[in-house]
């Protein structure tokens, strides 16, 4: 009579795990990340006063000159204008915009058919200068 | 056996990678080339609040999903949207493409100031290199 040994009763079975169905949800996870994001371009701001023609006349207690950067067209190109200087490059605004006291603030006065990115770069030019306070005075 | 290890390492790494680099399509903010300008370089994680987009055409925008809204019918918005938190607080984001004219830009800016509202913010596209107009 012949008798098994424990030893030899004893099964040794691999463990599996079977990976199919999380790699099946991780490809459907990625494909709805992919369609349903957007890569956002990276924005940002910029803060200014608002301020019209016509509550800029009732401020007439103000007893110093406003520093006024115009954004206009002239002859059809955007131009700035500061005082009886004109500009037709931003450079040259912020140059001029950084001689000036910071201080006061700086108006933005904006009329005319201009595209929207030469009335804010004027903006812009009023922050990089140092300016704390920009207002932005919409024209007819 | 095929060795899957490596390749949903790189799987995961991609879906991670799309989850912190990608942002969901907000329903308010319009496809538009705004103006590439620095801006104030402020943590961008202050609330947008409400936001008006103005494309190139003209057209304003406050959701992408509804059509154009004119002015009276931005008043009225405006109006809703202020009578609960009132206007001088109210944090306005304006969205104007790059392109658009100031004319358009100009009348929306008097409507918020005549609704009472002090300041406003203008969006901008940080460009990937310094320069501008």
């Amino acid at each position: 009579m012949r008798f098994q040994t424990r030893r030899s009763r004893v099964r040794v079975d691999r463990l599996t795990l079977n990976l199919a169905s999380m790699i099946d949800v991780t490809f459907l996870l990625l494909v709805y990340f992919i369609v349903s994001t957007v890569m956002a371009r990276p924005e940002d701001q910029l803060t200014s006063a608002i301020q019209t023609r016509d509550s800029d006349s009732a401020g007439s207690e103000i007893d110093y000159q406003p520093q006024v950067v115009e954004v206009v067209a002239i002859e059809g190109v955007p131009s700035y204008v500061i005082g009886n200087r004109r500009l037709r490059d931003l450079s040259g605004l912020r140059d001029v915009l950084r001689d000036l006291p910071t201080e006061l603030g700086v108006f933005i006065r904006v009329s005319g058919e201009i595209p929207v990115e030469f009335a804010l770069s004027a903006v812009q030019a009023a922050r990089d200068a140092g300016f704390e306070q920009v207002t932005y005075v919409p024209e007819e | 056996m095929v060795e899957l290890t490596p390749m949903i390492d790189v799987v995961f790494l991609l879906i991670v990678f799309f989850m912190v680099t990608s942002e969901f399509a907000r329903d308010v903010r319009a496809d538009l080339e705004l103006p590439k300008l620095e801006g104030e370089q402020r943590p961008a994680s202050e609330e947008a609040g409400l936001i008006i987009n103005i494309r190139q055409d003209g057209a304003i925008l406050l959701s992408v999903s509804d059509d154009p809204v004119d002015l009276l019918q931005l008043e009225a918005r405006l109006r809703a949207a202020f009578s609960e938190e009132g206007a001088r607080e109210a944090r306005v984001l304006v969205r104007a493409d790059a392109l658009a004219s100031t004319t358009r830009l100009n009348e929306v800016v008097r409507l918020l100031h005549e609704l009472g509202v002090g300041s406003t913010r203008m969006g901008t596209e940080v460009p990937s290199q310094r320069g501008g107009p």
